[in-house]
């Protein structure tokens, strides 16, 4: 299993990344993913889709996610599930959950708590 | 409704229109919740509808001109609520009467953009939309919710 980090200062959005068996990606994403997070992270984000076809994002960390933090999972989304690949995210917090299914993210991009089960939808 | 609201406490901040500016919101916004002891789960929906409120005026309402300012007001009415009012100059555009775009584009994909004005309707308890001499206004109103400290 390789990881990669990038640092995070303190109010800074961090992202790692693990290859997990099976071709899967695991970005693990801790902060604010407000419009300065989401800028942070976005062509980080877009080069995990353009390179990996499995993808589980863990928002645990998450804090905060507004409308531009919506943009950097669904254009990578989109970008994985042209190519027949797919992307789940896996554990929000209550407020953040609220907002994906707010904005209706949760209908096309599925949502899990329970980490097995969101691997296995990878499979 | 809004208008009838007996307000308190007023505080103001005002930004320059640079997305950067909304770091200062977020700061502001945990100064008022550390000092009215605002809920958490409050605290984030005032952060999230400031957010997009305020992108929306320097995106489109400026339309990404710099140096044009936003005030954003608080206050706490009568009945407890927090309101926040979020005033422009920008040409007359009244936000709550754009229509929700459905969540999947032209092509049957997730839409990447648009959700702004959706957070907004869904995480505020009530909004108000007035145009001003020379700008817009938008009220924002908070329900105070459920304290820690509250009887179960």
């Amino acid at each position: 299993m390789s990881r990669s980090e990038v640092s995070k200062e303190q109010d800074e959005m961090g992202i790692t990344t693990e290859d997990l068996p099976g071709g899967i990606a695991k970005v693990i994403l801790d902060g604010n993913l407000g419009i300065e997070g989401a800028a942070a992270i976005d062509l980080r984000m877009n080069v995990i889709a353009g390179a990996h076809n499995a993808v589980i994002v863990d928002l645990q960390k998450v804090t905060f996610i507004g409308s531009m933090g919506l943009r950097v999972l669904v254009a990578p989304a989109r970008a994985i599930k042209s190519r027949g690949g797919k992307m789940v995210l896996f554990g929000p917090n209550e407020m953040v959950e609220k907002v994906l299914k707010t904005s209706g993210i949760d209908t096309v991009i599925p949502v899990h708590h329970d980490l097995q089960a969101a691997l296995a939808a990878l499979q | 409704m809004i208008g009838n609201h007996r307000e308190s406490t007023p505080d103001r901040i005002v930004l320059h229109s640079d997305l950067s500016e909304i770091s200062r919101v977020f700061r502001w916004i945990e100064v008022l919740a550390s000092r009215y002891e605002i809920v958490e789960s409050v605290q984030f929906a005032i952060n999230l509808c400031l957010e997009e409120a305020v992108s929306n005026v320097i995106r489109h309402g400026y339309a990404g001109q710099p140096g044009r300012p936003i005030a954003v007001c608080f206050s706490i009415s009568g009945e407890g609520a927090y309101i926040f009012t979020v005033d422009d100059e920008a040409p007359p555009f009244n936000p709550l009467e754009t229509p929700s775009l459905p969540m999947l584009d032209e092509q049957g994909e997730a839409r990447i953009g648009g959700h702004g004005i959706l957070l907004i309707r869904g995480f505020a308890d009530a909004l108000e939309y007035k145009p001003v001499q020379g700008g817009n206004r938008l009220c924002l109103v908070f329900s105070k919710g459920a304290s820690p400290h509250d009887p179960q």
